[in-house]
């Protein structure tokens, strides 16, 4: 099965079971998490199943190249199904069937791996999933999201497409894997992976990155009217009504900040300290965001409540 | 006949940890809900099983029903519940109403305080199944995880969503509803091996149906049976199993019914050090490794307990794979870390927060290499030696293996420092000054080690005490109790004396530039009742708290080993027979002198016989006693004491009386019994041990 054809057949699958297919986010993330489709529609009542690719990138995870397991920018599989159905894992074990793997040939064990977000001020608990020891898949039920408690529970299952492809190819090289018949993984990425980390962990201009990371944190608190000024236990003030921030320019600025922070912190810019403060900064940010969200869905009704397009 | 009771929650895969976790709380809220229910019977036995995807309760010998209750209860006095013509008035009908009678089954008692009304109550009991039906949707909310969740659109919360409940009593459902799911007889086997629904008759069948669906549902029962198939393995493999009982406990709740499956690894790998080999396979993939014989050689291969193993090689292959990457990652990592030497970390520990207000990593380390040079002096060790040691001891962790597996801290510090061609015994330093990291891990041997592990623990104890930092109750994050507990072990079991009172000032000396700590005088003094504290705590049981009052109120806060002396000198004489009459002397000796003042003994004051005869005696052997006491000679000290003073003492105490009129002979009396006292008290406390006979004071005239 080649890298392709395994996108194709999640793809299929998860359209099967009720999932909207959409696309990646066109800005710079750090996992599929980050794309609004889940960030921002795990927040609030409403139903939502989703599935999508999310190219990730891990600045600080650039190997040059030169390792056949490490890159800094890797594919997720990412599933959400709001509220989390019982028969979850059944639907994943499935999918794995869907690859041409029956689970029963196979050790597959549901090891305990919490998630948790700082920047986006989300955690949950869940599994990672092995595979006869190999990790292939992350699976969490989101309790937090923004700093809101997620009311119902997202299920989100995240496939590692390369470490799968790595084990359905039998290859122990990323490089060396088939994008399709002719075309491998090298040849698409191998160069991109020794210039990102040359970028991430050598030229990348740290003033540039820094100027940039403040810039766009000022424009997250003008698009949504963030008061300076808190309100009672800290509680976030807004000088907008709902209707009127502009959340998604301003979800896409957070996403820009905390591509900034990966950056410098590849780049060996930021201290143990520092690093803390930006980390809440980002924090801050999300949170705003994930409050004007629910404050905007509920202005307009919460609008996919009891929609077919949401649930099966 | 009394029917056994069966619970089982089915969920998903719970973390090993929550399964022993939640088992115990389920079994104490069952003791006591079962108990308040009254449902109890002398034979009642409760016993938790449980595997990642059930928790479960077997009850035996639970009473068929509840007993019946026959209760008077006192109701307001008669005269407020019916009026002189024998009409109920409202309180009579409330009272009535509350308890479910009739007015006219209201009854009159008389009591000391009056009349008063009374009602008889029979409850007839209820039946064990209703009461049961009552009480365990409170008992599966009170089983408890080290976190909690929520789950699609549920309310409650438990450690992973819940897919069926079992509750049975005898053949019968015992109907009850919690988080959405109603109790039945349908349970659930392993997973993939017998995934359909299993439905149980009765209580009694579970264990058995379920060990047919491949789950072996009693924690101890699979642990052994996966530990027989480890050792199996080990055997098969033609090696021994290196023992690691945390990740046995871990493994067993990581499966249903356990398989055993090897797999193997390349030689090249074992040229790694073992430690990091099996770092890599136990934290990652939490495999066992395989030893040729026990403490020889690691084997290149591994035991990997599984949940399935239908395919033993399919699982191997997959398994040999990963591992393959992550040795060849630690080989990578450990490959980088030789390109430079340690000392070249150095310079990456400045920027390594050590503690916030106490500075950096580098700043700790420049410190530890004062302080060690001051103790080498003292106990006569290598100063360049454990200099170096010192210089060294941290830089392991600036390297990308101890980056990768904490753990290995120390370990692979000297394991560098010997590829380095370092000298063996600062290299070893490296590794033992992290110990004794627990009650049962040895104190370092050598003394390079030894005094690099204590002048660590001393900083940090000074620094923390230094910005206010200290323990309270069971709030200990830096471990101080634990890095106290250490430097007195090493000083009573390793190879230095410490002498607390210089160390820790020259440990605050240490600080001057790095951070401003409260006063020298203020920390000295705070950590001289720490460690009293810890000292006590730690050797009370052994000796006895008395004891160990009396040689500390001795001790004088230097040497350590001076304190163990002591107390062993003590422990010794105490065993001895005269020993009650002379601790019981020396009290009363301390007792009436504690406020009298000293001073030179006047001869021509004492009185003929038994006062004479004592101040004689003392006289003669005050000299070697306090020169037995100044060489640490405490037993020899206590020998002389109780043969040359015990018996004049005693006559003395018979024969004289301390408090006479004449002032000059009393206070002469007192002088010399105090400056008795005094010299026994160099020793050790004698007024702080307990007696078994409690002496007649001699203060207070008879």
């Amino acid at each position: 099965m080649t890298f392709q054809e395994l996108i194709l057949a999640l793809e299929r699958f998860w359209a099967n079971h009720g999932c909207l297919i959409v696309q990646p986010y066109n800005s710079e993330v750090g996992a599929g998490t980050f794309n609004p489709h889940t960030f921002l529609r795990a927040i609030g009542p409403e139903p939502w199943n989703v599935a999508y690719v999310e190219p990730s990138r891990r600045p600080t995870d650039g190997r040059y190249g030169e390792n056949p397991n490490r890159l800094q920018q890797f594919h997720q599989y990412q599933v959400i199904l709001k509220p989390s159905p019982l028969d979850i894992q059944d639907l994943y074990l499935e999918s794995l069937r869907a690859l041409g793997t029956d689970p029963s040939r196979h050790d597959i064990r549901f090891i305990e791996d919490d998630w948790e977000s700082p920047t986006l001020g989300a955690w949950g608990l869940g599994w990672q999933v092995w595979l006869d020891g190999l990790e292939i898949s992350q699976f969490t039920y989101f309790q937090q999201c923004g700093g809101l408690d997620c009311k119902p529970v997202s299920g989100e299952l995240t496939y590692g497409l390369e470490r799968i492809a790595m084990y359905l190819q039998d290859v122990d090289d990323v490089y060396e894997l088939q994008w399709a018949p002719g075309i491998r993984y090298g040849d698409l990425y191998k160069r991109a992976e020794w210039e990102w980390s040359t970028y991430n962990f050598e030229q990348a201009d740290i003033e540039l990155q820094k100027r940039l990371f403040e810039e766009y944190e000022k424009q997250v608190a003008a698009l949504l009217g963030l008061l300076d000024k808190r309100g009672k236990g800290g509680a976030l003030r807004f000088g907008r009504e709902p209707l009127e921030r502009l959340i998604l320019p301003a979800y896409d600025a957070v996403i820009k900040c905390s591509h900034y922070f990966n950056v410098l912190d590849a780049r060996g810019a930021i201290s143990v300290t520092e690093r803390q403060r930006y980390i809440g900064r980002v924090r801050l940010l999300a949170r705003a965001v994930a409050e004007s969200w629910y404050s905007q869905r509920e202005a307009l009704g919460f609008p996919l409540s009891g929609t077919a397009a949401a649930a099966e | 006949m009394s029917s056994e009771f069966l619970l089982e929650i089915g969920t998903e895969e719970l973390p090993s940890s929550f399964v022993r976790h939640a088992l115990q709380s389920m079994k104490a809220s069952a003791v006591e809900l079962v108990g308040q229910a009254r449902l109890e019977t002398r034979a009642l036995e409760m016993h938790t099983m449980g595997t990642p995807r059930r928790l479960a309760l077997r009850i035996r010998g639970l009473a068929p029903s509840q007993p019946d209750r026959h209760e008077t209860i006192m109701g307001p006095p008669w005269s407020a519940a019916f009026d002189p013509s024998g009409a109920p008035r409202k309180a009579a009908e409330g009272f009535a109403k509350k308890h479910g009678v009739d007015v006219t089954a209201l009854r009159k008692q008389t009591t000391d305080k009056g009349d008063y009304v009374t009602v008889e109550v029979y409850e007839p009991g209820k039946p064990t199944h209703e009461v049961l039906a009552t009480i365990l949707p409170e008992l599966c909310s009170r089983i408890s995880f080290p976190k909690s969740m929520r789950w699609g659109t549920a309310e409650v919360t438990f450690g992973r969503p819940i897919h069926w409940i079992v509750s049975l009593l005898g053949d019968d459902v015992v109907d009850f509803e919690f988080a959405n799911v109603r109790a039945a007889r349908k349970t659930r086997g392993h997973r993939f091996l017998a995934p359909n629904e299993l439905e149980l008759d009765r209580a009694t069948q579970y264990e058995e149906a379920l060990a047919a669906a491949h789950v072996v549902v009693d924690v101890a029962r699979r642990k052994e049976r996966m530990m027989e198939a480890l050792r199996h393995g080990a055997n098969e493999l033609g090696g021994v199993l290196q023992p690691d009982p945390f990740l046995a406990d871990e493994c067993v709740s990581l499966v249903e019914e356990p398989f055993v499956v090897p797999g193997s690894f390349d030689d090249a790998f074992l040229e790694l050090p073992d430690a990091v080999v099996i770092s890599v396979m136990r934290n990652h993939q939490r495999y066992f490794a395989v030893r040729e014989s026990p403490g020889g050689p690691l084997l290149s291969s591994y035991l990997n307990v599984v949940n399935t193993a239908l395919e033993p090689e399919i699982i191997a292959k997959g398994n040999d794979r990963v591992l393959r990457a992550r040795l060849a990652d630690a080989r990578f990592f450990v490959e980088e870390d030789l390109k430079a030497p340690l000392s070249d970390r150095l310079r990456k520990l400045e920027s390594v927060v050590f503690q916030s207000r106490l500075g950096t990593m580098g700043a700790k380390v420049r410190r530890l290499e004062a302080n060690v040079r001051a103790l080498a002096e003292q106990s006569g060790a290598d100063v360049e030696a454990c200099a170096a040691a010192a210089r060294l001891c941290k830089a392991d962790l600036e390297t990308l293996i101890v980056y990768e597996f904490p753990e290995l801290q120390g370990e692979m510090g000297r394991w560098y420092a010997l590829r380095e061609g370092i000298d063996a015994s600062i290299a070893d330093a490296i590794r033992d000054h992290y110990s004794p990291q627990g009650a049962d891990d040895q104190v370092p041997r050598q003394p390079v080690g030894a005094i690099v592990a204590v002048a660590d623990r001393i900083d940090t104890l000074v620094g923390c005490f230094g910005i206010g930092l200290v323990p309270s109750g069971s709030a200990d994050p830096f471990a101080l109790r634990r890095a106290a507990l250490g430097i007195i072990r090493i000083a009573l079991e390793g190879p230095i004396d410490v002498d607390l009172r210089e160390l820790t000032a020259e440990a605050h000396g240490a600080y001057a530039k790095d951070a401003s700590l409260a006063p020298a005088e203020e920390v000295c003094s705070a950590l001289d009742e720490f460690f009293r504290g810890r000292i006590r705590a730690m050797l009370k049981d052994e000796h006895g708290a008395d004891v160990l009052d009396a040689c500390l109120g001795a001790w004088d806060g230097t040497s350590l080993r001076d304190l163990q002396a002591r107390i062993e000198a003590v422990a010794e004489v105490r065993d001895a027979p005269e020993f009650e009459t002379l601790a019981i002397a020396f009290k009363r000796a301390f007792n009436i002198t504690k406020d009298s003042a000293r001073g030179a003994i006047d001869p021509e004051l004492l009185e003929a016989g038994a006062e004479t005869t004592l101040a004689r005696r003392f006289a003669t052997v005050r000299d070697q006693i306090r020169e037995a006491t100044s060489e640490r000679r405490y037993a020899d000290a206590l020998k002389l004491v109780a043969k040359e003073l015990g018996a004049p003492i005693d006559r003395f105490f018979d024969d004289v009386f301390v408090m006479v009129e004449n002032d000059a002979v009393r206070e002469n009396r007192l002088r010399l019994l105090g400056e008795i006292a005094d010299v026994v008290n160099g020793i050790a406390h004698f007024h702080q041990l307990a007696t078994k006979l409690q002496g007649r004071d001699p203060s207070v005239p008879a």
